[in-house]
């Protein structure tokens, strides 16, 4: 059991050899990563930024699904969640780094949104939404909201570990109500200016809700891997248990769900309607090799973590719920590269060089952030009221 | 068949979870618990079988999805062919839909039924309570007197030491 001395760190619980042998193993990849970014920033083309793209919107979803956690768990006054918190505390430091890479992408290399080319000329609204300056500008304000929320957040659950005031607490149930309110905003309108305006022609109304879907899903998969990462290391060794892991399955399972509802909603109405500017995006990524990726895809983020969820044993047994929660990452991966890749109609479907190096860099940004954001404070919020609850917790 | 039951009646939750603890650490077999409400850990103590419910919704869904599946296919492609906007007959993602509500239809009331069916709660069931105040404040501990290892008088020593208000022996 853990004690409840204020300075319950990573250092002194973490086994520290072992954890070494990751840490190198994520200091390598980002090396990897580095080079890739290096060298594709030189001699890359679309699909080097195309790939960088991706990685970027990846870590900030993930940056973003651990700030709604935390908002969800204040707004709801859940218990059983809280001394799960530090690991999405901690995700929400992978803000800026995948900020600072969607910037590059859109200073360094805007041609990837054809409505930037002097060809396209757009009318009305999409001509007011759409230009350079103001997109640019959007984009800073959607991280800066994103950042400065999550770093409230942080900070006042980091300033009750000292204090032990509740009024923290408190504090932080505003900051989620707000946060959660300009978070629908901000995600909706980032997915739709960042991925849905590769192909400005085409539209969906629903897009938003796609895109949060499966930002959640791959933010729980990476809050069970996380949590099973800092049990096995030793700091989180009697703080979570099956009860904890079949709650997070519970979610999980909702929220690969949830994306597959959302998938054949879009899905199902562009091809029912059928109507030309819609149905293009769909024909081509139903047809040939990206069809068979469609399909993968939704093995990935529906069929296997459905089924394989759905009995309580599998949730509550932390190898098949990790092995789960990689597939559901995979498949995020995959999703996003079908969302982004095939908006260039000559694009192939196999992934390149450029998709694997930054994939392994995302890995290592991942890995060493999180464990830097660990170091910062305790493993678990050792004075939050609500801290004893999650630990004795029962289903 | 009648059997012969041991009842305790207890005042506090955590006198509950221990005794039956101690209930079960003997060998002997709990026949039922009951609690005015759900109490964390009870089932587990008490060691019920895993509920077979799940099974029946995951089941009754399957059936659902399978047969409205088919019906859909049957309607519009065998039986009488409709051309809706160039569609083919036999348009999959057209039948999505309504394959899903009647999924979710089948399998969530039919396991609501299913469970009235094996909890015997039919209308106009009288409710059997052991006491009449474990929908109150109390709860009771029902353990089986047929066990060979099972003793009247262990039992009531062993309801003693976690504070029973009540011991009791009836035929069920």
């Amino acid at each position: 059991m853990m004690t409840t001395s204020p300075t319950y760190r990573l250092e002194e619980t973490a086994d520290i050899g072992l954890a070494q042998k990751w840490l190198s193993l994520f200091r390598v990849f980002m090396l990897v990563g580095a080079a890739t970014l290096v060298a594709g920033a030189l001699l890359g083309g679309d699909r080097f930024w195309s790939g960088l793209l991706l990685v970027s919107v990846f870590l900030v979803g993930l940056g973003l699904a651990g700030g709604a956690l935390i908002a969800f768990e204040y707004l709801s006054g859940a218990g059983w969640s809280v001394a799960v918190r530090r690991v999405p505390e901690a995700m929400t430091s992978f803000l800026p780094w995948g900020g600072l890479g969607v910037l590059l992408v859109l200073v360094l290399h805007p041609s990837l949104y054809p409505w930037m080319s002097h060809e396209h000329h757009f009318a009305g609204f999409k001509a007011f939404w759409l230009n350079r300056p103001f997109f640019l500008a959007r984009a800073v304000a959607y991280l800066v909201i994103w950042i400065g929320f999550t770093r409230l957040l942080v900070r006042n659950s980091r300033q009750q570990d000292l204090t032990g005031d509740a009024r923290c607490r408190q504090r932080n149930v505003a900051v989620s109500a707000a946060f959660t309110v300009l978070f629908a905003l901000t995600v909706w309108l980032a997915s739709v200016d960042w991925l849905m305006s590769l192909e400005p022609e085409w539209f969906s109304t629903i897009y938003g809700v796609l895109f949060f879907s499966g930002l959640m899903s791959s933010g729980l998969a990476t809050v069970v891997l996380f949590g099973l990462w800092l049990r096995r290391l030793g700091p989180w060794r009697g703080v979570i248990n099956e009860e904890h892991l079949q709650d997070l399955g519970k979610l999980l399972l909702t929220f690969c769900t949830f994306w597959a509802y959302i998938w054949f909603s879009q899905y199902m109405l562009i091809w029912y309607a059928n109507i030309p500017e819609e149905t293009g995006y769909y024909i081509h990524r139903v047809r040939g090799a990206w069809g068979s990726l469609t399909i993968v895809n939704l093995l990935l983020n529906w069929a296997i973590p459905f089924f394989v969820l759905l009995p309580r044993n599998n949730k509550r047994n932390s190898r098949i719920i990790g092995q789960v929660a990689v597939v559901v990452l995979v498949g995020r991966l995959l999703d996003l590269y079908l969302m982004i890749v095939p908006a260039n109609r000559e694009a192939s479907a196999l992934p390149d060089a450029w998709v694997v190096g930054l994939t392994l860099g995302l890995i290592g940004v991942a890995g060493t952030v999180f464990w830097r954001a660990m170091k910062q404070a305790a493993v678990v919020p050792v004075r939050d009221p609500l801290l004893g609850e999650s630990l004795h917790y029962h289903q | 068949m009648s059997r012969r039951i041991f009842m305790g009646i207890f005042e506090r939750e955590e006198d509950i979870l221990g005794a039956a603890r101690a209930v079960r650490e003997r060998g002997w077999t709990i026949v039922d618990i009951h609690a005015p409400y759900a109490v964390h850990g009870l089932d587990k103590v008490a060691g019920f079988a895993p509920s077979r419910l799940p099974w029946i919704c995951f089941a009754l869904g399957v059936l659902g999805a399978g047969l409205k599946m088919w019906f859909e296919y049957w309607t519009t492609a065998v039986s009488w062919p409709i051309n809706v906007s160039g569609k083919p007959w036999d348009s999959l993602p057209a039948f999505i839909p309504v394959t899903f509500e009647v999924m979710v239809l089948l399998a969530g009331v039919g396991t609501v039924i299913a469970f009235l069916l094996s909890a015997g709660l039919r209308p106009g069931k009288r409710a059997v309570l052991p006491h009449p105040r474990v929908t109150d404040d109390r709860f009771a501990l029902l353990i089986e007197e047929a066990d060979a290892v099972f003793s009247p008088v262990e039992a009531a020593a062993l309801c003693a030491k976690f504070h029973a208000v009540a011991t009791e022996e009836y035929e069920a």
